[in-house]
This record gives structure tokens, sequence and C-alpha cells, in this order.
């Protein structure tokens, strides 16, 4: 049996697999400052009546570093940066105790100016004196030779072995400096908090004798395994729409180019689905205004959802962004956008009969009928969500491009589907899909989708190997690994290919995830070569492998 | 806040050859210093997606023989779109300036097309001016080309069109391709004074350029009062671009485009692919929109490095007050052209395409009209290695050409459409109607587009 537990702002849901059989669904307040019990208690409720033993796997999907990190409640962190040339360094000034050091490497991994150690050692010793004992060290271009964050590393360890300290190579080895500042920076301030929340978690799946495996979900759809997830605790940012993107899929088996629309009581989330695929967000996880290296879904979020207060302001109709109480037809003080498609499209959800009698109370005194009300409200929700929906699309479309291949056959997205997931979508989903002439499909269980999501993810791994063969090495973009290969102008794209699958295998073989690796495959395969006066020098490669999302094995569907 | 719209457009499929300069890996390092950098995640800068430029946007300015499929690739049309992406976006101010950092490269290629010139095969600024005077009307406009090699392709284009000012700084003509760009090169009759060439000797430096720049270049764009200045932005000036001898460094780049405050820069060459382009790219781009560049410089750079000699800077002055002369003394001459040539203007030249190896022979002749840039008829002929000799007749009306220009060059179209057996090809660029049209003789068979 298989368990998946979706922590998100306002409720916690769990759902309990057993086969193809939704043997139990779960939802419950979240407490927010006690995301631990509640997490436990979600489970303990799925557990009831169920022999621990039974369980094969668990996975969790929280908000606790997206919490952390969105309320501040972290602990001071320093950074210290090696630019070198570019950019003036005051772009680089994102966060407070941002120390600049010198030394630094060029875009072929070749070192153009040392560090210095005094340097290094004043702003260490600067930084422990304000009682800070968290740094990110992280050097531009440091992807393509991490010797200066490893050198910086080792003075800073040598004079403050407690000190907790991550380089940026070893947690976001892709292009783009300020991403990988933020990502590290990140990643270090929240590690201690999350490293303590699995101990705890750990702790208490052995109390309850549960042997299973525990994995948690990713920004990316993917899961990976608790206990590795120490390193990393900001791939778990944004996993709830991750959860129910993942939901989606589940749920329809066979999506298409498809459209998932999450509306919830305050808000609206939708993602894409390209032939079944989510589309990625383009320039990563954005955390406070800032982009990271964190692979995360495409989500465009909408303060609308079915709880939208609707009010009348002389004779202009407004749906508000603030709920403000459940929808009048389920007991609520105010009419909201439920009510408004309840009423006119006769849904029978709730007290019907509260629906209009509230939507008749507001437009008393006004020039309006409760029927041009109902109407507006609905033209007003489904013109936001389409008008979003359009905004994805062009977005995707217009994404740059640098092959002439790609320019050429350009992008159109022709949507088929919406996928309606979440509380309030059986109301509004089916006029969208009208209104748009596409299939909708709300699946059972789409109230839970989230929870399934969580609890049938594979778990994912994508890897991009940097060679040079002209100066005879190469680096992958995960955990700083990097090597020496044989110099020279004789390796063929498929033996780069080769060390990149080599990788990757090993890799999976670490996170238990070894019967997905033959399905990785190449997204990214560069050739380049280095020719210098009229003859080749060498060749350059970029080769990008993954694992990519999707469902685990055993899943077969939810039975009805 | 400024900001600068880009597009990156590496083509990273695309080469003439695999050990040719312009090929795959022209921008493969740039990508990797400006993703690195993040500088497209900045506020300042807006990245765009290349699109491809349509056909008839390269029958505005080109004759390309025998046909426009003949001399393009998906790439040329790629690169050509580009430069509209960001001229849209300039000219419809979602952006205050634009970059396009696109290969391949077009400032050699001219009027007549029958293959590629110094990389080039079609002219990706001359083909964004058209478009952007049909598209928005616009009408005056400055081509600054600072580019090491004479743009000899924009000039040519532009050599009769008083409304395009072409200035080119450049490496002397005498010591690097394509031998051209002197002093005595101010434009044709009608449009006497505004192709403005400034021949630089070898090893010149951030200095003399910049010398050039203040004394001559914005002086006579602040008094031309452009609609829009157009950087041809090579960057083979630069001290290690291996095809040049120039002493240019990434801080000299930056500077320029400050002062310079182009609209719009097209790339252009520059062959110092792992040296040079990273960090000249990032410099232009930092100045465009506004980020001090100052922390910016190349590995190997110091200051010091190269100063410009006394000599050097003495020839430079002269050269600077000769064109100012010339550029302020410009109308003066088009009166006296206009006594001089009556009705009609002709000239003959011969053309090689170094890339292609091709020989071109071309007698021009142009209306001297009052009311207009005169039409022209160009008559080309051309040996290719690997087709048989082509024979061309071209009409070309300008775009802001008079009724009269356009009813003549019309009726000459018809007459050797229906006559004509010496040309294998007849054309008529019909740039008022924006018709452009192309008589295979021979197939009898009329394109219209």
């Amino acid at each position: 049996m298989l368990i998946g537990i979706d922590v998100g702002g306002t409720f916690t849901d769990g759902v309990l697999l057993d086969g193809k059989a939704i043997a139990a669904t779960v939802k419950y307040p979240t407490d927010n400052d006690d995301l631990k019990t509640t997490l436990l208690n979600v489970l303990d409720r799925l557990l009831a009546g169920i022999d621990n033993q039974d369980i094969d796997r668990v996975v969790l999907s929280t908000t606790l570093v997206t919490n952390m990190l969105a309320t501040d409640s972290v602990a001071r962190t320093a950074l210290l940066l090696l630019p070198g040339p570019g950019l003036p360094l005051d772009i680089y000034r994102l966060f407070a105790d941002t120390y600049f050091l010198k030394g630094s490497i060029d875009f072929r991994g070749r070192k153009v100016e040392a560090m210095d150690r005094k340097e290094v050692e004043a702003a260490v010793a600067d930084i422990h004196s304000q009682g800070i004992n968290k740094i990110a060290i992280v050097g531009k271009f440091s992807n393509r030779n991490s010797e200066l964050e490893k050198a910086v590393r080792k003075i800073v360890l040598d004079k403050f072995p407690s000190m907790e300290v991550a380089i940026g190579s070893e947690t976001a080895g892709q292009l783009n400096y300020l991403r990988r500042i933020v990502t590290t920076y990140y990643s270090i301030m929240t590690k201690e908090a999350w490293d303590g929340f699995v101990r705890e978690i750990e702790t208490a799946l052995l109390q309850r004798g549960i042997t299973a495996v525990v994995d948690v979900l990713k920004a990316d759809g993917g899961t990976m395994p608790l206990h590795l997830s120490q390193s990393k605790p900001c791939e778990t940012v944004f996993s709830g729409p991750a959860a129910s993107t993942m939901g989606a899929v589940a749920l329809v088996m066979n999506p298409r180019n498809s459209v998932v629309v999450d509306i919830g009581g305050t808000t609206s989330d939708i993602s894409l689905l390209i032939e079944g695929q989510p589309l990625y967000a383009s320039k990563g996880a954005s955390i406070k205004g800032h982009y990271t290296h964190i692979n995360a879904f495409s989500v465009c979020s909408l303060a609308l959802g079915g709880d939208s207060p609707v009010t009348i302001n002389q004779d202009v109709v407004s749906v508000g962004s603030r709920r403000k109480g459940s929808a009048a037809c389920l007991g609520g003080e105010l009419p909201t956008v439920i009510d408004a498609f309840n009423h006119k499209h006769r849904l029978g959800i709730g007290n019907e009969a509260q629906s209009t009698a509230k939507l008749t109370w507001i437009v008393q005194n006004t020039g309006l009928e409760i029927e041009t009300l109902c109407t507006e409200v609905e033209n007003i929700v489904i013109n936001r969500l389409q008008e979003a929906i359009q905004n994805m699309f062009q977005e995707w479309e217009n994404e740059p491009a640098y092959r002439v291949w790609e320019v050429v056959h350009g992008r159109k997205f022709n949507v088929q589907e919406i996928i309606g997931i979440g509380a309030a979508t059986g109301a509004i989903i089916p006029v969208l899909a009208r209104k748009m002439g596409v299939d909708c499909i709300i699946p059972e269980y789409a109230s839970v989708a989230n929870a399934l999501g969580a609890c049938v993810a594979r778990p994912t791994l994508a890897l991009k190997v940097h060679i040079d063969t002209e100066n005879g090495y190469f680096v992958l973009d995960q955990e700083g690994i990097s090597g020496p290969i044989a110099a020279g102008r004789n390796m063929q794209m498929q033996d780069a290919q080769d060390l990149a699958r080599q990788h990757l295998i090993e890799m999976a073989k670490v996170r238990g995830m070894t019967e997905y690796a033959d399905e990785a495959e190449f997204y990214l395969q560069e050739q380049f070569n280095v020719i210098r006066g009229w003859s080749t020098a060498g060749k350059i490669f970029d080769i990008g492998v993954q694992i990519s999302p999707g469902l685990i094995k055993e899943y077969q569907g939810v039975s009805r | 806040m400024k900001q600068t719209g880009l597009v990156f457009f590496p083509a990273f499929d695309w080469a003439i050859s695999p050990t040719h300069p312009e090929r795959e890996e022209r921008l493969l390092y740039t990508r990797d210093q400006l993703f690195e950098e993040g500088i497209m995640d900045l506020p300042q800068i807006r990245e765009y997606k290349s699109r491809m430029a349509d056909k008839k946007d390269i029958a505005r300015v080109h004759f390309c023989v025998p046909d426009i499929e003949a001399q393009i690739t998906e790439a040329h049309l790629v690169s050509a779109g580009s430069s509209l992406v960001i001229a849209d976006a300039v000219i419809n101010k979602e952006v205050d300036n634009g970059f396009a950092l696109v290969r391949p490269p077009g400032h050699h290629a001219m009027t007549v097309a029958h293959g590629n010139r110094g990389f080039c095969n079609i002219n990706n600024e001359a083909i964004m001016i058209e478009y952007l005077r049909k598209k928005y009307g616009l009408r005056k406009i400055a081509i600054v080309d600072t580019d090491v090699h004479h743009g000899d392709g924009t000039q040519e284009i532009f050599w009769h069109d008083p409304d395009i000012l072409f200035i080119s700084f450049h490496q002397d003509g005498r010591t690097l391709y394509p031998g051209t760009g002197f002093v005595e090169e101010l434009g044709g009759p009608l449009a006497h004074g505004t192709t403005i060439n400034i021949p630089l000797p070898p090893h010149t430096t951030d200095a003399g350029i910049h010398y050039v720049l203040d004394n001559l270049v914005l002086p006579i764009l602040d008094e031309f009062q452009p609609e829009l200045i157009v950087n041809s932005a090579g960057q083979d000036n630069h001290y290690s671009d291996p095809l040049a001898n120039m002493s240019f460094s990434a801080q000299g780049y930056a500077v320029l485009n400050e002062k310079l405050s182009p609209d719009i820069a097209v790339l252009e060459g520059g062959y110092s692919v792992e040296t040079a382009l990273p960090y000249v790219n990032m410099g232009i781009i930092m100045a465009m929109a506004g980020i001090d560049y100052s922390n910016l410089r190349e590995p190997d750079y110091s200051p010091a490095q190269f100063k410009e000699s006394p000599r050097n800077m003495e020839y430079i002055k002269k050269l600077v007050d000769t064109q100012l002369a010339n550029f302020r003394g410009k109308d003066e001459v088009v009166k006296q052209n206009r006594k001089k040539y009556e009705q009609e203007y002709s000239y003959y030249k011969k053309i090689f395409y170094d890339t292609d190896g091709i020989h071109e022979e071309q007698s021009t002749r142009m209306r001297m009209c009052e009311q207009c840039a005169g039409y022209r008829i160009i008559q080309s002929t051309a040996q290719h290695p690997r087709w048989d000799l082509n024979r061309v007749f071209c009409l070309s009306v300008p775009t802001y050409g008079c009724p009269e220009c356009q009813k003549q060059a019309q009726r000459i179209y018809q007459e050797m459409c229906e006559n004509s057996i010496n040309f294998n090809y007849i054309y008529l660029q019909d740039r008022v109607d924006d018709v452009y049209k192309c008589m295979d003789t021979v197939r009898r068979l009329e394109t219209v587009l």
C-alpha cells in the first residue's frame, strides 16, 4: 500500500492507495506552526486499522521550506562571493552579509585570478564575530572549475570547524551565477531546520513501525529519498502545485495537450501538460522574486477561487481576492463565485436556495438583475482564467530559441482538454472548457488529486555534463562532480552520451531508483568543434540526460 | 531604469563550413558568459525570441539571383528576422533600445546578390531599415558601422539615399578586406555627404576611435537629426581579433555604445570567439542597458597596454576635419551635381565575391529626379563557379519615390518582360507599392511578392 500526503497552506490532504483502490482519504487543517504534528495526524488517520508493515512507500510534500523562506523565520547566513570581472558587484549583492573576494574563473574553467587567503580569513573572522554560523561560498563559473570555492571552504573550516558551509558548484552547477548564489544561499540557510524535520519524521515513522521507503516530493514533480534530501532542502519548495499537477496526470492517465486548473477556495493554480509532460518554468523556481536553479513546474497562481466574494459597487460587479468565508450555499455569510455559478447553472451545490437568496440580497437597491449579476461574475472569472491560460501558452511559444530548426519549426500549443481539480473545480471548469471549445475532464477524486500525485510520483533525476576535450576535463552540474578525460579530438557524441548516462546510472543507484534509469532520455546534445587557426583543437560537449517526471510503475490507475 | 531588448540567436546549428570563422562555435563562449552572468534575469534586459523574416522583407532590399531561395538558408531568414523583432520592440516602445546578437552577419551584402561576400548573403540592417520605413513610415535613419571591415554592402545599398546617413569607421582598406571605404567615397550625386568613411590606421586604440566618435560621428549625427540610430556592431576592432589589426578593448566598445546610444545594434563580424566576443558583447549590452560596466575587462587586459601614437592621432585629427567639412558641404555639392548630370547619372563597376569566388560586372543608370532619389536600373552579369552565366536587369524604385519614377520603372519592366532576350531575369523592386516582381525570361515565368 502507498501513502501520499500533501501539506498545503490551509489543508493537508492524504490518501492511502491499495492497488487500484483509494482505501482512505483525509483532509485536515494545517497548523503552520507545527507541520510535523499535522503531518503525523494525517498519517495516523490514514493508518487507522491497517498493518503498518503493509506500507510500501510514503511520499511527503510539504511547505516547510517555502514557509520558512516566506516568513523570514530563517537563520542569518553570510555569502562569500567570488564574482571576478563582469557585471557590477552591486548586482550580486542580493542579500545582507555579502562579502566579495578576489579570485576568478573563466568560461573554459581556467583560473584567471588567484584568491587571497588573508582576505578570506578576514572576511570569515568578521562573519564569525557577528554570530553567523552559516556561509554560502559561490564563485562565477565555479561550475566549470570548483577549485577556488573549495579552497575558500577549506580556509573557513580550518578556522571554524563548526561553521555550516555550502559551495555553489556542489549545490547548483548550471550556468547562471545569480541563480547559483540564490540557490546556495537559501539551501544552507534552511538546511539545519530541514535536517531537524527529517530526523523527527524518521523517528516518528520508526515509532510507528513503518519501514517503508520514505520520499519527499520536489518542485519538479519527482521524488527523492528523505534521507538524501538533507543537502537539498530547497528542492522541496513549491511541491504543492507539483503534487496537484502530478495528481492530474495520475487521474487522467493519458493526458494530451492539457491545461490543469486547480481551483481552491482562494486561489487557482494553472499548469500545462504538453503531450502529457508537465511544462517547466524556464527560469527555474522563483523564490521571493529571485530566480533559482531549482527545477519547478511552470505554475500561474491567481488570487481567484470558489470562495472569492462577489460584490456590487455602484452597479459595477467585482470579484474580490480576499476570502471572507465559505460560499453562501455552504453556510457562508456572503455570496461568492461558487454561489453565482450554483444559481446560474442550477448545480445544486449545498443549499442552492441560499446561493439565490444571498445573491438576491446584494442586487437589492441596485439597477441589476440577479441573472445579469451571475453572468457578469461568470464572465469575470472565466475571462481571468482564460487570459492567464493564454499568457502561459504565449510565454511558452515565445521562449527564446538558439537553433535554426527550433525557430523554423516554432511552437504552437493546441490545447485539447482542461483537467479540473480542487474543491471548486466542478462549478467553473465546464463553463471555461465550453468557452475555449475544448474537452473538460473532472476526474473522480479530483479533490485529493494533490495527495494522490505525491503518492504515485516517481523519482526524477536530471544531470548535465559539460565536456571540454581541449582542456581535458568534464564537469557535472550535480554535486560538484568533475574529472579528467583523455584530451584531444577523438571523443565522439556517442562517448559523451555514454559518459553522461554512466553518471546518471551511478547517481540513480545511490538514490534507489535504478529501475527507472533505463528510461532516461537525452534532452540536450550539443557538440562544438574548438577551432584554433584552421584546425580542430578539441571539442566541447554539453549533454543533458534525465529521468522525467512520471508515475511509479506499480500505479495502474484508480478504479471507480 | 532603461530597458534593453535582446535577441540572442547564436545559430548553434549553422556554419559556412566546419572550420570557417563563421561557424557554430562563434557565439558559444558569449552564450556561456551571458548565461553565467545571469544578465537575462535582470529587469534591465528583456529577451525576445527570434523569428524568420519574410521573403518580401528581403526583396525590399535585394535582387537575389536567380531567386531568394538560392541565396539564403533558413539561418539567414532567422538572423534577419531577429533584427525585425528588435526593431518592432523598439518602435513600439516595449523597450528603450535593442540589440540583435545574431549570426550570420550581413553588412557586406549588396543590392544585387549573386552569392556570399565577406561571410554575408543578405544585409540584416538594410532589411531592417526598409522594413521600418514601410511598416512605420520612418524616413531619416543613421547607421554607424563599427565593424573593423568597411561596411561596403550597406554603403552600396544606401549610396543614393539622402535620408540614410551611413558612417563607417574601419581599418584602412589598403590593409584589410574589402579594400574600400576611403575618404572620397561620399555617396551618389543626389546623396552626396550622407556616406562618411573613416579609414583608420592599423593598431588604432580606444583613444583614437573615441576621438573620431566625439569629434566627427556625434556632431554629424547631431546635425543630421535622424529618427533612429543603428549600430552595425562588428566586434573585430578588438585587439585579439585574428582577421584584423586594431587595438580596441571591451571597455572601449562599452564607452562607444554609451556615447553613441544607438536605438538598435545588430551584430556584424568579430571572430575572436573566445578572447573578445564574450566580453565585447557583455560590454555592448551593459552600456545599452545603462548598467555600470567598470568591472568588465578581458582576462589579459591592462589599461596601459595600448597607447595611441602621436603620429596616428595627428592623422586621425586631419581625417576628422576633412570628413566634417565634407559632411557640412554636402548640400552645395548636391546642387552642383544636379546641374552637372541633368537627366541621368550612370556608372560601371566590378564586384568580387570572395567567399563564393564570383565575378560580377554591373552598370547602373539612375534618373536624376527633382522629386525623389530617382529610380535605378542595374544591369548585372556574373559568372558563378557552379552555375551558368547570369545576366539580370533590375529596376529599383526608392521607398519615397515619386509617381513619375514609379511609373517609368513599371513601364520599363513591362517592356523588358515582353521584348528582352538578353537577360535571364528581369526584376522590379517597387518599394512605393511594396511589390516585387521577377520575370524568368527563359521559362516565361513571373513571380510576384
